[in-house]
Formats: structure tokens, sequence, C-alpha cells
């Protein structure tokens, strides 16, 4: 709201600056968005208004919280004195919805020109173009009492009426925009004896406009529904000076009010005079102001400070509010134009705006009980943020919304959930998995020359079947050892990303296993699903070259992640961390090396190993994988090293080496192996 | 008389050793040069110092003094310079420090989740429940019980994204023993701020209430230099008997301290329709000072979160007695922190994950 501070000091002495009066106002909740020099007198305050204060919109609103600001009164012209209602007049009107509760018109005679210099220039200081002597009335009126106004062409007028009542569904009106605009039946309009003149509240018809040629107008000065402007306006997607007061809530006693002032200025730049009195129509309307109670011990109970007396006496009054003496506090009436104070609250807020949020003490809220603590998903994702980072993996924030085709080949058919009104087709739809975003990541890197990247991102992922669940993703691309003068770098594949999933596991305190499992959006042969106690908990693989295509990628290969956090806590829940005693006795370590087909997984081998040792063989491991010169085709050397320990004596070499018989035979029964 | 010609002379032996000195760098050399002029048999300090015999013994005195004045410098010589060259030796497995080492891997944890963590930390100190909520949630817990019924003029303060279809939101909650109000309504809407959960979790759970809740959310917003679609937020919701809004300023004066370092800080009357009286709070800004400058859009201040005390009407939404409890509650965005502490000037950064811009932070 632009204030002009020559006009404001129409309406409060207030001393100093502008800079002064900003400062002042920002403090109580005015912040002041600009002050422009107008001249070298005048200057020009842009005041945010906030959405509960339509009183502010005005010249004469901002004045009685400055008045208020500074303790200063209110000059009387605030409040023009109404018009008696005409017993007669040119025109009828006719409130046929309640939408409309009270109506004021006016008809007169007029020379349409130009208005003065004095008030173009103030039209001009606070934002608003002059275009007539009768249009910019209105709009003076609109800054200075926040009233919207309209002015209609009286020759215009078919039948002599004006009705407020409902659109008929279909009906057009041209408004003064130009636009040829099609209403709904919900919709309120000024319509004469024919026809829709104007959106009520919004905007008047194109046809009913004031031009030159204009002799004789109908003033109008209203209160419309706020909820029906509101409507109307978001519906035809058209937002006004006059729209954005009614829909905040107009002052329903300021329609007459308004009405005086813009006869007195039409007089008083000789633009015209009236003709007869004014039509002051109401229906339905309740005029007594909301009666309130407010108690002093409520005002210490939340502010935390006890305001005097005087000083909530002082600050409501000036407020407009009146205030009589009760038991315990004060019983008060809100004037109308206050839509925002319907409650004690309200009123505790308008004093703790002028007593000064600065001369609360500062305290602290008394624990009355021990907290709940922190949700353990925040603790762990602290722990796998630290992992993580310490694998060498940086932390990503991506969007949770993607383009529908990125996002698609990671959801099942129908699964991913679109948003209805995205901004674009960027962030068309929720994303299913982090991974999209993450590759984008990956690519943004790649193309700034950094080829070794390895990011995570843990946040939520959404699908129609399962809603809002969280996952961890990451991905890595480039080198898996950096280059070093020692000896070269290497490149990341499979068994990096595979260490990763476990890293995670291990962070959640549960083992996987690992069983190939192919997906669309990993690469054949190299994908794989990861399991705990044979629930699925991730996904990894190298990325199908179809995505990496689909994100400007290079061919150098990405291998990524998913992983299902919510599986992962709900596996590893309800463990108890308890230590084993160490070992007392030592270990015998036995090396075999075996034959097998290529087609034997590695697992299948412990697997079998471990179904024929004894309890006594504590850990087996591959330590060597050998293909090529010496090898048969088809056939694969795998070296394993089988760790033997008892917990209550040392193993003989007999009972190890019977093991070892045992482990053998197992193998070459089960998986055709032959020892090498 | 001998015949001194024949042998050099003093002055010239001197010459010939430190001509000889200055090449010799290794132990080899020395041991050489020691021999050619200090040894028993052919020295040819030796060779003077035997000649002596035969002198006359009025010049014997003399010319014997200058000889070993010349044997003794040649001997320290000597010592020095292999002193020297011991210094300089690299013991056996000696290797150059000065090669890069091998990188331990490193990754930056997200300067959003920086912030996050360290906010996190200063409310827990605080005595502060940290938990997690949904991102997408229904009309009731994002609006309607926050005293936005529908048509409510503070809607257009958030445009919202809506769903396609309606899905099952998050569960939250579970360190509370039960996975409480379980998700009756489905999710229409992408939150458009942590504020949701004041409602999900005083629902669930009777006052006190002493709550943070971070997490992201979203508004339709286009992408420019300070607005992005998703933001990180947190939420702060303290309810109890007696609270006050000098609770609310002082939490915040230590906590904005805590974070800014040594800022001053102020509350400014706002609206917001789920709090009344409701505050934003600013900080003095730390690169003018309170002179006035580009960042405080020349103020002298800054505008850090906003807040208020809880609205009867959000109370009564959720059961509890406006008249028994008050409360107050704040958010905060994570961006804002992050632009102004680490001297950010493009939100747009946070999301591009660019590693030149992450590796920026320290581990």
């Amino acid at each position: 709201m632009k204030v002009l501070l020559s006009w404001l000091r129409e309406f409060v002495d207030v001393p100093g600056s502008a800079e002064d009066i900003a400062r002042a106002m920002s403090v109580r909740g005015f912040a002041v968005e600009s002050v422009e020099e107008v001249g070298t007198e005048d200057a020009v305050l842009d005041f945010e208004v906030t959405a509960n204060r339509p009183d502010c919109m005005s010249t004469v609103g901002m004045a009685r919280e400055i008045a208020t600001a500074f303790g200063l009164p209110l000059k009387a012209r605030a409040d023009v004195a109404p018009p008696a209602p005409a017993a007669t007049a040119d025109i009828d009107i006719v409130l046929e919805d309640e939408l409309c509760p009270r109506y004021v018109g006016q008809v007169a005679d007029v020379t349409v020109g130009a208005s003065p210099d004095w008030m173009q220039a103030r039209l001009q200081a606070c934002g608003i173009r002059p275009i007539s002597n009768i249009v910019d009335i209105t709009n003076y009126v609109l800054l200075e009492l926040g009233q919207p106004m309209h002015a209609f062409d009286l020759a215009t007028i078919r039948g002599g009426q004006i009705r407020v009542r409902k659109a008929r569904a279909g009906e057009r009106l041209k408004t003064l925009d130009g636009q040829a605009r099609t209403l709904s039946a919900d919709m309120l309009v000024i319509a004469d004896a024919a026809d829709a003149i104007a959106v009520a509240g919004v905007m008047g018809g194109a046809d009913s406009e004031v031009s030159p040629g204009t002799t004789a107008i109908v003033l109008e000065s209203a209160y419309f529904n706020p909820l029906s402007v509101r409507r109307t306006s978001k519906a035809l997607g058209l937002k006004t000076e006059a729209s954005m007061r009614f829909e905040r809530g107009a002052d329903p006693h300021m329609p007459a009010v308004a009405m005086s002032r813009a006869i007195e200025l039409l007089e008083t730049i000789r633009a015209g005079r009236p003709r007869s009195g004014a039509l002051d129509r109401v229906r339905a309307f309740k005029f007594e102001p909301t009666s309130l109670t407010l108690r002093r011990a409520k005002i210490e109970g939340l502010l935390g400070a006890a305001v005097p007396d005087e000083d909530v006496e002082r600050i409501l009054s000036s407020l407009g509010f009146s205030l009589v003496r009760v038991d315990g506090g004060w019983r008060i009436a809100v004037p109308p134009r206050r839509v925002d104070v319907v409650r004690e609250v309200d009123l505790i807020e308008e004093v703790a705006r002028h007593y000064g949020f600065d001369r609360l003490p500062v305290t602290f809220p008394a624990l009355a009980a021990a907290g709940r603590g922190i949700d353990p998903r925040i603790s762990r994702a602290r722990q796998l943020r630290s992992a993580l980072t310490g694998a060498g993996f940086s932390e990503a924030v991506t969007f949770g919304f993607i383009a529908e085709a990125a996002a698609a080949p990671f959801a099942a058919e129908g699964d991913v959930v679109p948003i209805a009104n995205p901004l674009s087709e960027t962030f068309a739809v929720l994303r299913p998995s982090a991974l999209p975003g993450l590759v984008d990541a990956v690519a943004h890197n790649r193309r700034r020359e950094q080829r070794d990247v390895r990011l995570f991102e843990i946040g939520a992922r959404f699908s129609r079947a399962e809603g809002e669940r969280r996952a961890l993703a990451c991905a890595w691309t480039g080198n898996a050892a950096p280059e070093h003068w020692s000896g070269s770098g290497r490149e990341v594949d499979f068994f990096d990303i595979k260490a990763v999933v476990e890293r995670v596991c291990e962070v959640a305190g549960v083992a996987v296993e690992t069983v190939p499992h192919e997906a669309r959006w990993l690469a054949p042969g190299r994908s794989a699903t990861a399991l705990v106690k044979g629930t699925p908990v991730a996904m990894l693989g190298q990325l199908a070259r179809g995505i990496t295509d689909a994100h400007g990628l290079p061919d150098d290969p990405v291998y990524v992640a998913d992983i299902d956090l919510d599986a992962l806590e709900r596996a590893g829940a309800g463990r108890d961390l308890r230590v084993e005693p160490l070992p007392r006795y030592p270990s015998v370590t036995r090396d075999i090396s075996v034959l097998v087909d290529v087609t034997v997984p590695s697992a299948a081998l412990r697997s079998t190993i471990r179904e024929a040792a004894p309890a006594t063989l504590v850990r087996v491991v591959e330590f060597d994988r050998y293909q090529g010169k010496g090898i048969p085709e088809g056939k694969v050397s795998i070296s394993l090293r089988l760790i033997f320990r008892s917990s209550d004596r040392t193993l003989t070499d007999a009972e190890v080496q019977e093991a070892m018989d045992a482990v053998l035979r197992a193998l070459r029964d089960r998986h055709a192996a032959v020892q090498r | 008389m001998p015949d001194h010609t024949a042998n050099p002379s003093i002055e010239e032996l001197r010459e010939a050793f430190h001509a000889q000195l200055s090449s010799a760098s290794t132990d080899q050399a020395l041991k050489g040069l020691n021999d050619a002029f200090l040894s028993r048999k052919s020295g040819s300090v030796t060779a003077l110092l035997k000649s002596l015999a035969t002198m006359p013994p009025e010049t014997r005195r003399e010319f014997g003094q200058r000889v070993n004045t010349l044997k003794a410098e040649i001997e320290s010589a000597l010592d020095a310079r292999r002193a020297s060259l011991e210094a300089t030796r690299q013991p056996a497995g000696a290797v150059d420090v000065t090669l890069p080492g091998r990188a331990i891997p490193a990754g930056r944890v997200h300067p959003l989740m920086r912030v996050r963590q360290q906010v996190e930390d200063i409310f827990a100190r605080m005595g502060y429940e940290i938990l997690e909520g949904p991102e997408v949630e229904d009309d009731f817990h994002n609006f309607e019980a926050l005293n936005m019924p529908p048509d409510h003029p503070a809607r257009d303060m958030q445009d919202t994204l809506y769903l396609g279809v309606p899905i099952a939101g998050g569960t939250w909650g579970a360190h509370t023993g039960r996975v409480p109000d379980a998700q009756v309504r489905a999710a229409t809407l992408l939150r458009t701020h942590t504020s949701a959960m004041q409602i999900r979790y005083m629902k669930t759970f009777p006052p006190p209430v002493r709550i943070i809740v971070p997490g992201r959310v979203y508004r339709r917003d286009n992408l420019d230099l300070s607005h992005t679609p998703m933001f990180q937020q947190f939420e702060g919701l303290v309810v109890g008997e007696g609270v006050t809004l000098a609770d609310l300023r002082g939490t915040f004066e230590a906590m904005l301290r805590e974070l800014f370092g040594d800022v001053q800080v102020r509350l400014r009357p706002s609206f917001f329709p789920y709090t009344e009286p409701s505050a934003e709070i600013d900080i003095s800004c730390k690169s003018c000072r309170g002179a006035g400058c580009g960042t405080c859009k020349h103020t002298g201040w800054i505008e850090i979160l906003g807040s208020g005390m809880v609205h009867p009407a959000v109370f009564e939404a959720v059961g509890y007695d406006p008249e028994r409890v008050t409360g107050f509650a704040f958010g905060m965005g994570m961006e804002r922190v992050a632009m102004l502490k680490y001297g950010v000037d493009d939100i747009r950064l946070f999301y591009e994950n660019d590693l030149r811009f992450l590796e920026q932070f320290p581990l």
C-alpha cells in the first residue's frame, strides 16, 4: 500500500521524516518495502499490509495506525458524515442477493475531462494512472478511504435500474480490460434491467464505462461478500484493487462515507453535481459491532509481561475500539472495519504490537516433562551420512518431483503419482526413486569436467501402491581408486557398489546377501537385489545404457544402488547389542583352490562349505578367482580360505583335515568341483 | 741446503687443496684428498713436514709452524666436509616425503544438511524432541486445522501442488513406541509447510509439547535466484501451561546467536493464520553491521523466520484447551540460513549438486 506523506498528514500531524515513520511502523506490523522521495518536500511510503488487515489498505487506515504509534489524535476529517438517504432518486437499486448486503448509489450530472494536477499527482505518486476526472475521483477515494467505487454511464443503463444479482449461467460481459468473459451462475454481478454491466467487486463492464461524452453517471459504493468476490476473482483470473479489498473484507460502514467524500470531490474539482440524494440500499445487514472480553490476566499469560491498564486503553481506543472496564479486564466493542479481530487473542495482539515486542522480557519456556528425544530415523540418517561421506560420497539434495519420462523406468506400470497442477513437464510426477534426480546430478557434474562422481541422497519416494516411503540412493561413476603416482587408478565396478550397500546394511546392523535380479533400469547381468533374511532391501548394479543415454551421460559405467530405508529399518529392528567373549584358542587356516563351472555362484560354494564343515569353521572367504591360461574354457578357479577355531580347545591337525576332506567331498559331489 | 723449489710452496698446496675440496662431494673423494695431502707415505703436506729435517734451523721453526697450520686447516676442512656430507645422506629406506599421499575418499555433507544438523543440535540441547513427518499431506493437516479453511485468503500465500491421485502418506513417530495417527485420510497434496506436523503431533500426544520438525516442503514457485519449488524447513512447536511470547523471544535470541554468532535479534509483528500474535524474527545484518546494505535491503535487518503464539483455533482443532495451555510455533527456511551463513547468493546452487560447490564445505 503506497501512502503519500502529505496526504497522510491530512489525517495525522505526524512529525519526523518518512524514514522515522517507516522505522516505527515496521516494528508494528507494517514492513516498509520502500521510501521514495516525491519532489523536495514529499515522500511515498510503500507499506506491506498483511492479508488480515484490509482496513489498512488506505491512507486513512495507515493514518490510524501511525496516530496510535506516535500517540497522536486522528483528525476528524477521517470520518466524513454519511449522506442523508434520498427520498426519491432517478434510478432504482434492487439487491436481489445477500452477497451484496449494502449498496449506495448516487446519480450525478458530470462534465468529463481531466482531473486537476494535484489529484493526478497524488494518484501517480501512489501508482495509479489518471484516466478522467470521474474515474480519478473513484480511485482517489479508494486510496484515501479504502472503499472501492465505480462509475457507470447513466445513459447506458437500461430500464433505470441497478440490479445486484447472480449472473445467469453463461452470461457474457466485456470487462473494462477489453476481455469478453463468460460468467457462471455463482458469480455476483451488477446488472441493469437487461444484462450484467459489472462483475460485482471485481471489474466494471466496458459498455457502461464513463466516456468523454458521458453527461450523467451512477456512482457505486457498496459492500460485497468477501468469499464471493474471492471465488469470482479466482475463477476469472482477475485480481483488481477492488477485488483485493473486498475479498479480504471491506468496512461495511464505509460505502456511505465514501459516497459523501466522492460527491464532495466532484464538487470541489467542478466535475459535476449530485442529482437529488444518494440511495442507501441495505439487505440483511448487521450493523452492531462485535463485542469481546479482554482479560488482564490473559494479556500477561500470553505475552509474559503485564501491560499497564493505561497502555491497553490508550492503544485500543486510539485504534477505534471502545472499552468499558469490567471485573478483571474490559468489555470491548470492535469497529466493523476490523475484520481480523474476532477473539480475545486478536485484541492482545493489538496491544502487543503497539506496546512493543521489544519491551517484552527475555525468558525461556519451562521444561515440564522430559522430551521423547530424537526420532531414530533422523539419527540413522546421520549415521548413514557419516558412513557414506567416509566412503567418498557427497550428499545431494534433488527435487521430489521429476519429468514423467525420467520416472517411468523406475516404477511399475501405472504406479507413478502425477501432480495435478505441475509447474512444468520437468516437475510433472512425484519421484518413484531418488535415482533419476541423482543421475541428473551426475550428468551435471560430468558436463563440468568432474569425471569421478560419487553422490548419495536420503529422502522420500512415492508410489500409488505404497504411498510415501524413505529411501537412500547412491550413484558412482569414474574412479574407484583415484590415480596415484604409485600405481594407476581403478574404474568403479559392481563390487564397489555392492560394498556400499553392504556398508549401509552394516550401519543398520543387518547382514545382506546379494542375488541376481533384473530391472529395467539396470544393465542385464550386472543387476542384483540385496536381501535381508529373504526380504529385499535394495536394488543395485550398473545403470542401463538407455538410462545413461537419456540423462546425457557418456558411455562410462555408472553404478547405482536404491536402498529401501523403511525395509532396512524393519529388518534391523529389535536387535540388542551384546558382546561375545574373545577367542581363547588359536585358529587354523586352510586354503583350497577348486575348478568349477563359471555358472556356479560363489555363494553356492560357500554355502556348501558351511553345510559340510563342522561348527568349528568360523570363516570362509574367496581370496582369488582366475580364468584364462591353464584353465579350461567354461571353468573358473576359485581359491578359498577357511578358518577353523574352537571356543574350548586347540584344534588338532587331524580334526581340521577331517573337516577339509568333508568340505572337498561336498564340493565335488554338489558342484563337480575339482581340487587344483 | 735442500732444494725448496722442488716442493710446491705452502700457498700452492693450500690453493690446490681448496680447489679439490670444492668438487669433492663423496666419501671416496674426501678419502682421496686426505691421502693426497696428509697420508703418512705420500701426502704432500707430510712431505713438506719431512723436509723440515733438512732445513736450516733459522727458517725451520717458522716454516714448520706454517706447515702445521696448513695441516690443521686441511684436517678441519675435511672433517667439516665429512660432517656436512653425513648430514645430507638419506638413511636406508628413505622416501620422498614431498610426493602426494594416497587420498582417503571423503565426500561432503550437503550444506543444507549441515545447517539442519546444526539447528537440530541446538534445539536438542534445549530439550526439544526432533522428528520428521510425511511430505505428502491432506488438506485438513496442511490447511484446515491450521485455521485456514477452504477459500481462506492466506492460502494464496502458499501456492499448493496437488496430487493427481490420492496416496498413503509416510509414517512418522516410530520412536514414540507406536505409529500414531494412522493415515486415515489419504494424502492429496505436497505439504506447503512443516506446520502440518503440529497438528499430527498434538492430535496424538497431550501437552506439554516441545518439538522440532525438519523436512522438505513444496510450493508452486518457479526456479529463480531466491525461489525453488521445493525447499527445506524447520517447524518448531512448544505448548504447555504458561508458555509466553517472551519465551519465544528468549528462545530465539539464544538460538540465533548460536547459529549466526554475534547478532542482534528482533521480533516484528506479522500475520500467519495459525498464530496470534504473529512475529517475524529478524537478525541484524552482519555484512553492514546495521548500517544498511544490499543484503538487508538497506534496513539493517534480515528476516530469518516466522513465528507466533499458537492460535486458539489450532488448539481447538486438535482438542487442546486454549484456556489451559498456550504455546509458540515457528518455521524457518534452511536455504535462507545457509545462504546467509555461507554467502551463497543463488539458491539453485543447493539443488545442482555441483561437486565444485559441495567440496567447498569442510568435512
